[in-house]
């Protein structure tokens, strides 16, 4: 064989695909947008690719979905959770549901980068879970399965040296991904330090980010649209003109159902999978030590708070109670959750957010929780009540005051409000 | 200091690649330039156990002049006598830091062993291995540098596969010729490429994007079937993982094995489509291929020939199968000392011997039959056993019992 005739043959192919991708990867592109069809499914697809993506949450958003932030209570889907309802009477708003258990206000802080300019002076849900606020705060181990490279990348790039942003990336260091690049972590380093970040570490860190954001486009749309066949089965039963009573009536009977087999009123399958024998058992009293009044997610909260100032965004907050059987049996003290409730309370009413619908006192109301910490049922109908004037009414004028106390150690183990 | 980890990112293989041109060029002008590849060998040896890892740098080279000494010596003695004694005590000597780096995480609640770093298990096998041939008068001469050069072979340092002295330094003293080493230019690009598939996508696809789902999954079901977690899903974590164990480690052996190639050394396979084996046997010499041969050549055959000699037992069938339980508990027990490697071993030394049976079974009774049925029958169980013997060696059972 011919040396240089066997070396092309050999090489060319190899030559030919690296040529390719780097041209798919590190020319940008836009890939066109995707179907409305696809922004549907991932709008209640809880994926993890679009949660860490940018290119579909923020078209979505551009094209009139609401997102709405929360954790795990947002994937307890029956026939009255907000998507359901939303579809079924066409109401003037599309929710995008964004989160899963453990994602906190930290991780929603660095995921919602690339698409906070699509939300400048509009409305959003945020739901804040008291179960948020432990002494550790978020966990690591959940902040980094729920890191996304792209969005933290595009915080880095325009972050500016101001306390909040101080603030963010010392949160940053402390959890492992910020040492999963070195690049990352001496330019998160710098911002901490109150430092610009360099100029090759911007050259560096925009070219990772074309590399991940056609990353994006190319693969965030591939997305399931499992959970939205179920949302659209569940519709059926609802019935089709808006009525409340005959609505709390269907849910009422749903949920009798589905929680015979416990006696807190626990969604049966819950309970078979999660509690039923030993750790039922295990959990008595299990949770009278937990304290949820000094944490370091208060300053997390904070930051999100920021962001909703920058871009002159109207929220509404949802402070979900616990399930009172089950917080009674575990031995969760109702006053401590209460003074968690007043703490939240009380930095959102300093600031200037006053739309909150706080349900902490009504965690003893029947088929109110799914299942133990979770809304469901007849949760999801006093959700509603306050959702959907809040995004279908016009809303008076509104305007933050941001306190940046609110970021300091002291605040976070405060016990005065 | 940088540390980076073999075959981990794109970076090294364009480092790699870039620092392998002037041996490829070498060797395609029939050179092989000893000194550069020494230095070469030394760059990746420090970028590998350097910086943050620096420990296992002073542990291997500590183990090196350990091996060195012990084979040496026993080099020596056996240029002029040949008892069993002094042999059995270089085999001993030389696995006695193998020994200590796997039970250490054992008895002192899993911390590793500071003399440990990564791949001392095939560095050992190389090492027994020498001194085993020149027990059998095969392996003659002893050069330290040779010794060294071979065990220390980068591509293959971290996870083998495992090469035989004779057969790596024949190798290395033939410069192949023009048209061979084009052929073998050829293959390891292929075999970077098919890795690239294997390690990066498939294996990305199944480890990283799948299993933590399906280990969720089957966490969420640890009550189900009276408290013993057996769920579908759980089923589901099996195939997973046995899918993701095959692509990521065949990924790996394929990347050693092209690197080798470009060296002009044919490090051997590793693997040949395990997952096609027709019986348990028949997976043996397609999974882990070098690794299984050692076990043959080195601990099965040893000990059949051993207790043949000394005729402690007499029938044949008997010595096979205590055999095949002594090769195959020394291979749980070297994964590492935990009860899930040890019992993993176990279930493959209960399978082969039940399918030495059904063999011997099978040979006696003309009449059953054989046909494309009961061979795609003979796969499907043999795909089956083998993935429930992942599930076992994958630990997952212990978390999901005892954790």
């Amino acid at each position: 064989m011919n040396l240089k005739k066997g070396l092309w043959k050999i090489l060319g192919p190899v030559i030919a695909a690296f040529v390719l991708v780097l041209a798919v990867l590190f020319f940008p592109q836009g890939f066109g947008n995707v179907s409305s069809k696809t922004e549907q499914r991932a709008a209640v697809s809880l994926s993890n690719n679009i949660f860490k993506g940018n290119k579909i949450k923020s078209q979505a958003i551009r094209h009139g979905y609401v997102p709405f932030i929360g954790s795990s209570e947002l994937a307890r889907m029956d026939p009255m959770h907000p998507s359901s309802l939303a579809m079924k009477y066409h109401r003037g708003y599309k929710p995008f549901l964004l989160g899963k258990p453990g994602t906190q206000s930290i991780v929603h802080f660095f995921a919602m980068q690339g698409m906070m300019s699509e939300l400048r002076n509009r409305k959003l849900v945020f739901v804040v879970s008291p179960q948020w606020f432990t002494k550790q705060g978020q966990m690591p181990e959940a902040f980094d399965y729920y890191y996304s490279p792209l969005e933290t990348i595009d915080w880095v790039i325009h972050a500016n040296n101001t306390v909040a942003n101080r603030y963010a990336a010392k949160r940053l260091l402390t959890m492992p991904s910020a040492s999963s690049s070195a690049v990352m972590k001496s330019a998160v380093t710098n911002i901490a330090a109150g430092k610009p970040i360099t100029k090759s570490q911007r050259f560096y860190l925009g070219m990772e980010e074309k590399l991940l954001g056609n990353e994006d486009g190319l693969f965030s749309r591939f997305v399931s649209g499992h959970r939205l066949d179920m949302i659209k089965n569940d519709q059926k039963q609802l019935p089709d003109k808006y009525n409340k009573s005959k609505l709390y009536q269907i849910s009422s009977r749903l949920a009798a159902k589905d929680t015979d087999n416990n006696r807190f009123n626990i969604k049966n399958s819950f309970y078979n999978l999660r509690l039923r024998g030993r750790t039922v058992k295990n959990l008595k009293g299990a949770e009278a030590s937990f304290n949820y009044t000094k944490s370091p997610e208060y300053s997390d909260l904070e930051l999100m708070l920021n962001q909703f100032n920058r871009y002159h965004i109207n929220v509404l907050f949802v402070i979900p109670p616990v399930n009172q059987k089950w917080a009674k049996y575990t031995g969760l003290s109702q006053k401590m959750y209460e003074k968690t409730d007043r703490k939240i309370v009380y930095q959102l009413h300093q600031q200037g957010f006053y739309h909150i619908a706080d349900l902490t006192n009504d965690g003893g109301k029947k088929y109110f929780m799914e299942d133990t910490i979770h809304l469901g049922w007849n949760g999801w109908l006093k959700v509603d009540d306050s959702v959907d004037p809040f995004l279908t009414k016009k809303q008076a004028p509104y305007h933050y005051h941001i306190d940046n106390r609110f970021f300091s150690k002291k605040w976070q183990m405060s016990t005065k409000y | 200091m940088v540390n980076i980890q073999p075959y981990g990112t794109p970076e090294y293989f364009a480092l790699i690649i870039l620092f392998l041109l002037p041996i490829i060029i070498g060797l395609f002008n029939g050179r092989r330039f000893v000194n550069y590849e020494t230095l070469f060998s030394l760059v990746f040896l420090v970028l590998t156990f350097g910086g943050s890892k620096w420990q296992q740098g002073v542990a291997l080279i500590g183990y090196v002049i350990f091996e060195v000494i012990t084979v040496g010596v026993y080099a020596r003695y056996r240029a002029k006598q040949n008892n069993t004694a002094p042999f059995v005590w270089a085999v001993i000597i030389a696995i006695i830091p193998l020994v200590i780096v796997k039970v250490t995480p054992a008895i002192e609640g899993g911390k590793q062993s500071l003399i440990g770093f990564l791949g001392i298990s095939y560095l050992t096998f190389k090492s027994v291995q020498m001194i085993m041939e020149m027990r059998d008068g095969s392996i003659k001469e002893f050069h330290p540098l040779a010794f060294i050069r071979f065990i220390l072979f980068f591509p293959t340092i971290s996870s083998g596969p495992i090469d035989r002295y004779r057969r790596f330094h024949k190798d290395y003293v033939q410069i192949p010729d023009k048209d061979r080493y084009l052929k073998m230019v050829d293959k390891a690009v292929f075999y970077i490429f098919q890795g690239f598939l294997y390690k990066f996508v498939l294996g990305y696809l199944f480890g990283k994007l799948l299993l933590p789902i399906v280990a969720h999954q089957a966490m969420l079901q640890r009550s189900a079937f009276f408290h013993t977690g057996l769920s579908l899903p759980l089923l589901g974590y099996m195939y997973t993982y046995s899918m993701y164990l095959f692509f990521d480690f065949a990924g790996y052996s394929l990347f050693a094995v092209a690197i080798s190639y470009l060296m002009g050394i044919e490090t051997p396979m590793n693997f040949n489509k395990p997952f096609a084996s027709h019986n348990i046997k028949d997976f043996w010499n397609r999974w882990h291929m070098t690794l299984s041969f050692w076990f043959r050549d080195f601990i099965f055959m040893r000990f059949t020939f051993f207790i043949m000699k000394h005729r402690w037992i007499k029938n044949r069938i008997r010595v096979s199968q205590l055999a095949y339980l002594v090769n195959f508990l020394v291979m749980g027990f070297w994964h590492g000392v935990t009860w899930f490697y040890i019992v993993y071993g176990l279930f493959h030394a209960a399978a082969m011997i039940i399918n030495d049976i059904w063999l011997r079974f099978k040979k006696k009774h003309k009449g059953i039959p054989h046909n494309r049925f009961t061979e795609g029958f003979a796969i499907f169980l043999t795909f089956n056993v083998i993935c429930f013997s992942f599930l076992i060696f994958s630990g997952f059972l212990n978390t999901l019992w005892f954790k």
